[in-house]
């Protein structure tokens, strides 16, 4: 339940421009012992369920330099609320980029999106944000400021405590300086696309796939109503199940050898319809791979991605699905979106089919009425593995609980 | 210390002959490949099973006795000697390969098993395990996750953390927790933090091992310069032209010396320094990759460049680059390896700093450079038998450092960061981050039984 309005309970909004202003809003806050809420590109506020208790809003948009940008050694150092899309064209002209996919460039921010570790279907061939921090500074919750990594793709000594703040959702501290590694743009790129009448068939034609030494950069597997989305394909044909998007990237030489060598593979297989789009506009580089406006992300083994698609297809009506079939990720997006349905579709359908295959979920954008019908196991799952461990490095950087309260399994909203 | 009854109950755990306890059967536990560290553990164990291994650690905390994993001992900076005695305990005994699981791209391993013996296991199946690092053959994979080993592949494939996606883990506590397979977008990434944390956050016991599909045809192309510095510079222009081998190996004359002298691999004796450069991708654009690197490798005055002709030459060069740190032996009876990263846009510099540091000191220095991933390992010469030459080598030592960082780059890790350098840590870090990296610590093992004074060197175990 995707909300356009800001739904922070906040009392007021800071907005520093430097990390000391930022480390004092914290220290102040911490005092007085009130929430604080970062803000980023403002998409995910409701990431998880909304937050409770009122806070300060602290946002991020006053930090939004890039810092410096050695374009020989393949690094870059910004401030966290600079954009995606501001990133982009600053490395667009010498050729380079930060191959990370999200669905709204202009709004998001490199602090937000690597506090989410948000990654898209270049996910597969490329990696997460995990992978291209190098190293950070963060203010911790008690308005402490410190670095983590290095400013080398080699690993410097210590612990890699930038992995640890990545993807950490902003409760253990908040980014105000990044060094990414960034990469090379290839020189084009293609989409192979698949049209399948079974979740069988998707499987067969998975299990092919390194037999015939293409390395993909994405691929993703769509079902429902999201896999017709597309005016350029048309819809799929009747008994169409699913669409498989194979993204390719590379020389103009290299693209045209993996989608010829594909197009041969692919007559081997009870494959209904086939078609290859070329170009950077429409292509894994293109935006329009992440159209689905995802509901929750459920993880689970690679090799059982395809099966509890099948599950889901079967067991929730004009359900859209959207899984990076190499990684084990399915993205889902529910056709009833009254809070109800929506609420009893997570607790009762979704939280029990994925069990057996031991998957993770998360809810992303439950909704006033819909997280209120929802405990915070039903949002954000039974405890996972080493949640004690998580529970005191928490406590160790935020004593006080003010860092994003509610944004995570400790759920104290 | 209550030794004899933290014995007797070692020994029920994991059976008599699984404990070492007498001095003489200690003493080569207390070595370690550098010679670093000489301090004797008070007990050896082996064993057998994450179980046996929890129970070792609870018993050990009940006694007031610090526990320290080790695997082959071939972490060179100190990392796999015991400060101040204590039990250390060897996975080399758990070395089952439990699954290749190539559908969903894994292997699942105990922590004991060597690179080698994986690599040999996955022939074959058209998959391998990218790190693949320099002490192939030996090294525990528990033990290259535990120092986020990374060798070749770095640069294409990422770091050695991002390999493992899962471990099974005892903390200190002596809880068994099995963290992954499957991805956790609630959870903190303590994969992440414990690759590399050099046991001292936990002792991996199991782990699920990302798998990459093997290059059908990968190509390796050898560049003689007739300077290291001109090396170096080509090394910068091939990353800043955006090209990506997914190796690049650079030697120079001093090792190459040594190296031909053992191994008789071909090698020009009068280059001052070889660049082995790996490449891959389709067939079609692997020309187009050699000729582009061959042109930038030219314009630094390479005298040649040139493909190696066949698999066996192609599998000769890489086991005279793994194996050229064994040879450093014919060239002195003691050796400093230090471990730097630097850009590699001043890559050049750096090597131009450590010759005058080298030349100050009368300290010879030779060169191995894992350039694909920037980086650099200076190997200090000396014997130890004359005491003024230790000390300059040491001085020369901390002088690197300080050049490296001059240099926009650090001290690393890839054979742990150990004794040796933790020391040294505070000099890259400043009081906050190292209040962070202790509060991370603290949270896996509040009162700091595992591997003590390690990775950060807290206050009761400086020495």
């Amino acid at each position: 339940m995707r909300t356009d309005t800001k739904p922070l309970p906040l009392v007021e909004t800071a907005c520093p421009t430097t990390e000391g202003e930022l480390a004092e809003v914290v220290r102040r806050a911490r005092a007085e012992g009130t929430p604080v809420y970062p803000i980023g590109g403002g998409t995910a506020l409701d990431y998880g369920g909304i937050p409770t208790r009122p806070g300060v809003g602290l946002s991020l948009a006053g930090l939004n330099r890039v810092l410096d940008y050695a374009a020989d050694d393949m690094t870059i150092t910004v401030e966290p609320g600079l954009t995606l899309a501001e990133l982009r064209d600053t490395l667009a002209p010498r050729g380079q980029r930060l191959p990370i996919d999200v669905a709204e460039p202009d709004r998001m921010t490199i602090g937000g999106i690597a506090a989410m570790n948000r990654a898209g279907p270049r996910r597969y061939g490329c990696g997460t944000m995990r992978d291209y921090a190098l190293g950070l500074r963060a203010v911790d919750g008690e308005g402490t400021a410190f670095s983590a990594g290095g400013q080398v793709p080699k690993r410097t000594a210590g612990y890699h405590l930038s992995r640890l703040l990545v993807g950490s959702l902003g409760t253990l501290g908040i980014i105000t300086r990044l060094t990414l590694r960034i990469r090379p743009r290839p020189e084009t790129s293609a989409v192979a696309i698949a049209e399948v009448e079974s979740f069988e068939a998707a499987e067969s034609l998975l299990t092919s796939l390194p037999k015939s030494r293409v390395a993909p950069t994405a691929l993703e597997l769509l079902a429902g109503p999201v896999a017709n989305q597309w005016a350029a394909l048309g819809p799929m044909r009747p008994g169409g199940v699913a669409r498989m998007f194979v993204g390719l990237e590379g020389t103009d030489d290299e693209v045209a050898w993996m989608v010829e060598t594909l197009r041969l593979q692919w007559r081997e297989f009870p494959i209904a319809a086939s078609t290859v789009i070329s170009g950077t506009g429409a292509g894994p580089t293109g935006d329009w791979l992440l159209a689905l406006p995802a509901d929750v992300a459920i993880h689970v083994l690679p090799r059982d991605t395809v099966k509890l698609m099948g599950r889901l297809f079967a067991a929730l009506p004009q359900v859209s699905l959207q899984a990076d079939v190499g990684n084990g990720e399915i993205r889902l997006h529910l056709a009833d979106r009254r809070p109800e349905a929506f609420a009893r579709a997570v607790r009762d359908v979704l939280r029990p089919t994925i069990e057996p295959f031991g998957g993770r979920m998360v809810v992303l954008h439950p909704g006033d009425e819909c997280a209120a019908l929802l405990s915070p196991r039903d949002l954000w799952g039974p405890p996972p593995a080493g949640h004690a461990v998580m529970r005191a490095i928490k406590d160790r950087f935020d004593p006080q609980g003010i860092l994003n309260p509610g944004r995570s399994i400790f759920a104290n909203r | 210390m209550a030794l004899p009854p933290l014995i007797s109950r070692l020994r029920l755990s994991v059976g008599t002959k699984n404990v070492l306890h007498a001095p003489s059967e200690v003493a080569v536990y207390a070595d370690d490949p550098a010679r670093i560290g000489r301090r004797r553990p008070d007990a050896v164990v082996f064993p057998e099973s994450p179980r046996q291994v929890a129970e070792i650690v609870r018993a050990c905390c009940e006694y007031g006795v610090h526990v320290m994993a080790r695997g082959a001992g071939t972490a060179l900076p100190g990392g796999c000697v015991a400060l101040g005695g204590g039990v250390v305990v060897v996975l080399t005994r758990m070395n089952r390969i439990l699954e290749v699981d190539l559908p969903n791209r894994m292997a699942v391993v105990e922590a004991g098993v060597s690179a080698a013996q994986l690599a040999r296991r996955l022939a074959e199946t058209g998959y391998e395990y990218a790190p693949d690092p320099y002490g192939h053959g030996a090294s525990t994979l528990g033990g290259e996750v535990a120092t986020s080993a990374v060798g070749r592949h770095a640069l294409r494939h990422g770091l050695g953390a991002a390999t493992a996606v899962g471990l099974e883990v005892v903390l200190a506590d002596g809880s068994i927790v099995q963290l992954g397979p499957v991805e956790d977008p609630t959870s903190f990434d303590l994969l992440g933090v414990l690759a590399g944390s050099d046991g001292t956050l936990g002792i991996v016991t199991k782990a699920w091992l990302r798998l990459t599909a093997e290059p059908k045809d990968p190509r390796v192309l050898r560049a003689v310069f007739d300077s290291l510095e001109s090396a170096a510079t080509a090394v910068g222009r091939i990353v800043a032209a955006g090209l990506m081998p997914v190796v690049m190996e650079l030697i120079d004359q001093g090792l190459l010396a040594a190296v031909e002298n053992a191994f008789e691999c071909g090698f020009p004796p009068d280059a001052a320094a070889i660049l082995l450069i790996e490449i891959q991708g389709p067939p079609v654009g692997l020309d187009a990759q050699q000729e582009r690197i061959g042109a930038l490798c030219r314009e630094m005055g390479a005298r040649e460049v040139l493909p190696t002709a066949s698999d066996e030459v192609r599998e000769m060069l890489w086991k005279c680059r793994k194996q050229a740190l064994g040879t450093v032996g014919r060239l002195s009876p003691n050796c400093l390896i230090h471990d730097g990263a630097v850009p590699w846009s001043r890559l050049s510099e750096l090597f131009r700093r450590i010759a005058q540091i080298g030349a100050r000191h009368g300290i010879r220095i030779v060169h191995l450079a894992h350039a694909a991933d920037g980086g650099i390992h200076p190997i200090l010469l000396f014997d130890r038998r004359d005491p003024r030459q230790a000390g300059r080598a040491a001085a020369a030592s901390r002088e690197i450092l300080e050049a490296c960082i001059a240099c926009g780059g650090g001290m690393t890790a890839g054979y742990g960061v150990g004794i040796e350098k933790a020391a040294l840590m505070p000099r890259l870090r400043g009081p906050e981050d190292m209040e962070a990296m202790r509060n991370v610590r603290g949270a896996f093992d509040p009162v700091g039984w595992l591997s003590a004074g390690k990775r950060i060197a807290s206050a009761e175990n400086r020495s």
